[in-house]
């Protein structure tokens, strides 16, 4: 069943990996698994483009697996086309360097413990946590319920904590893929949530690797999967893991973008940036921090940059749009005064407060994470002179921006603020978490350089 | 003597991570977080859901929050209240006896509670494990 499963999602998986690779052809082996991990969030958004689309237009009667086969077997063929008289740069293995394989052979052991780890917490619960079941899940047993009547699951009439207000990537996701086996087998919600723990890995390797080395990718990675909250809400069939792969997808092509001078990466970061709106609301908050940052830091040639930005966000944005026109409104944003809440002083102490805490305690690791790279990043040399290359500035702004929104979020919200911050903050946390270690890891110094032979 | 500090700090971050995941893999071991009480509440709300006669629209959920003088544990409550929502989708739930057709789930003195509180109002069709059907009278 676990194949079957994992084969009906290969599919849009495949067709994604395809679309990234004609955006951006680059023939080096270290972009195949960049493109493998942007082709799984493009290809599940995608596929949740198209099953939303025929739910619209005529539910039960359009096909979605016949035109998502269509698209792969067209988007082989161009590519196929494309490639057959090219030449694909080979990487030398053995050119690796001892410090590389110790990295490279810890980290391949940690993911396979990471799988383990994956397998347990589902076969555990599998039907997950209870914002598992009764947000995300319960909104796929709508959709694949009664897909004629699908809008259901935005009904007013729901209960506020079943957030009938959320967009649909994920759950129209798991609707299908229950569609597509004939019932609701827990194990289709295991693998969505699989499929973006593995692409953001993958994500983090591919990007580290491109931009400094194989080393600093690898330690990247393992800091990545070493934090036990990556894994348990990755397991937990919920959206934050795919919309904090989603904002680092987004914030790193950016970067790469601004680089790399390659627009490519701005369609491709612009549809992620869609994307994470179409996830979870924080991801609407994702496209105006990345559009504001494109202005702040590349002024000079905003207009182009942003053409190709808009141009990867109009579809999922166009969906979004449509969605929020018939979806009820968020319960965050009723009633409440927002000029008192903004005027409260000690509403600023409990939020900060609240993220001191979580500073010295996120991700559930024995020690603070972020105090350790603190003191990692002391040691190892900086590399002070990357502050002036425009890709890191907006990889920067994004990630303050958006920090900045949840901030007001906080203030604004209209439900009790230490409920509030007890049950969101870490998750937001997390949401940034991988772009944080991207950053992080793209300033400081690499591991290679400390075993360097003098 | 700062390029061995910076081995060590390396060497311990790397150890750091692994060593996480493997304590993050102890610690799923013989995991057990009540998986089947999910699967169990579903089972038990299963007659329900084939006895109502509509399979679309709002019903109304009644728990022992509604019935008069019987306490209880309000996050229990609200759990299964979102269960029930979980388990009977795509029928929508509404907290009280609100519409025509209505779920209960009501322990023993809970039920006689809240049927003195509405006697002649509805007509009740028990099923097992303390669930039922409240179906509103047009003429009470």
């Amino acid at each position: 069943m676990i194949l079957t499963i994992f084969f009906f999602f290969l599919i849009p998986i495949l067709n994604g990996s395809l679309i990234a690779h004609l955006l951006w052809p680059e023939r080096k082996g270290s972009a195949l698994l960049l493109k493998f991990s942007l082709g799984i969030g493009m290809g599940l958004g995608i596929n949740s483009i198209l099953y939303f689309l025929a739910l619209n237009i005529a539910p039960k009667q359009i096909n979605v697996l016949a035109v998502e086969v269509v698209l792969f077997v067209t988007l082989g063929i161009i590519v196929f086309l494309r490639e057959r008289n090219q030449k694909w740069e080979r990487r030398r293995f053995l050119s690796l360097s001892r410090i590389q394989w110790g990295l490279i052979i810890v980290g391949l052991i940690a993911s396979a413990m990471l799988v383990l780890i994956f397998v347990d917490q589902s076969i555990a619960q599998p039907q997950a946590g209870i914002d598992a079941w009764s947000i995300w899940n319960r909104a796929a047993r709508f959709i694949s319920r009664d897909p004629e009547n699908w809008r259901a699951t935005l009904s007013p009439d729901l209960y506020w904590h079943d957030h009938a207000d959320y967009p649909l990537l994920v759950p129209l996701n798991v609707a299908w893929g229950w569609q597509m086996i004939g019932s609701e087998n827990v194990r289709v919600p295991m693998m969505v949530g699989a499929f973006f723990v593995l692409a953001s890995i993958g994500m983090m390797f591919a990007t580290v690797a491109l931009t400094r080395t194989i080393g600093q990718a690898s330690l990247a990675t393992l800091v990545l999967m070493g934090t036990p909250l990556f894994v348990w809400a990755g397991a937990g069939q919920v959206a934050d893991v795919p919309v904090m792969y989603f904002i680092f997808a987004s914030s790193a092509l950016m970067f790469l973008a601004l680089t790399q001078q390659n627009s490519a990466f701005l369609i491709l970061s612009g549809f992620m940036a869609g994307l994470a709106g179409w996830t979870k609301n924080e991801g609407l908050l994702l496209i105006v921090a990345c559009v504001v940052a494109l202005i702040v830091v590349n002024l000079k040639e905003l207009f182009r940059s942003l053409k190709f930005f808009l141009a990867g966000l109009a579809i999922p944005l166009t969906m979004i749009l449509y969605f929020k026109s018939i979806a009820p409104p968020s319960d965050l944003f009723t009633g409440s005064s927002a000029l008192v809440q903004i005027l409260d002083i000690s509403r600023y102490w409990m939020i900060f407060g609240a993220l001191g805490r979580q500073l010295l305690t996120f991700g559930y690791w024995p020690f603070s994470i972020f105090i350790g790279l603190a003191f990692y990043a002391l040691l190892m040399q900086i590399h002070w002179e990357t502050y002036f290359d425009k890709g890191l500035q907006a990889l920067a702004s994004t990630i303050l921006l958006q920090s900045l929104g949840y901030f007001l979020i906080f203030l604004l919200t209209p439900h009790e603020l230490i409920w509030q911050l007890n049950t969101s903050l870490y998750r937001l946390i997390l949401q940034l978490y991988p772009s944080e270690l991207f950053l992080f890891f793209s300033v400081v110094s690499e591991p290679e350089k400390v075993f360097k032979p003098t | 003597m700062r390029l061995n500090l910076k081995k060590i700090f390396l060497a311990l971050l790397v150890l750091a991570g692994f060593f996480s995941v493997v304590q993050s893999w102890l610690s799923t071991l013989n995991l057990n977080q009540g998986g089947a009480a999910i699967d169990a509440w579903e089972a038990r709300l299963m007659p329900a859901k084939k006895a109502l006669p509509i399979k679309r629209g709002v019903i109304g959920y009644v728990g022992e929050w509604d019935a008069p003088g019987i306490s209880y544990a309000y996050w229990d409550q609200e759990s299964e209240y979102l269960l029930a929502q979980y388990s009977l989708a795509p029928l929508i739930l509404k907290k009280g006896a609100v519409e025509e057709w209505n779920v209960a789930v009501l322990s023993e003195p809970a039920f006689a509670a809240w049927q003195k509180a509405n006697q002649g109002k509805f007509e009740i069709i028990p099923l097992k494990h303390n669930v039922y059907l409240f179906h509103r009278l047009a003429n009470p």
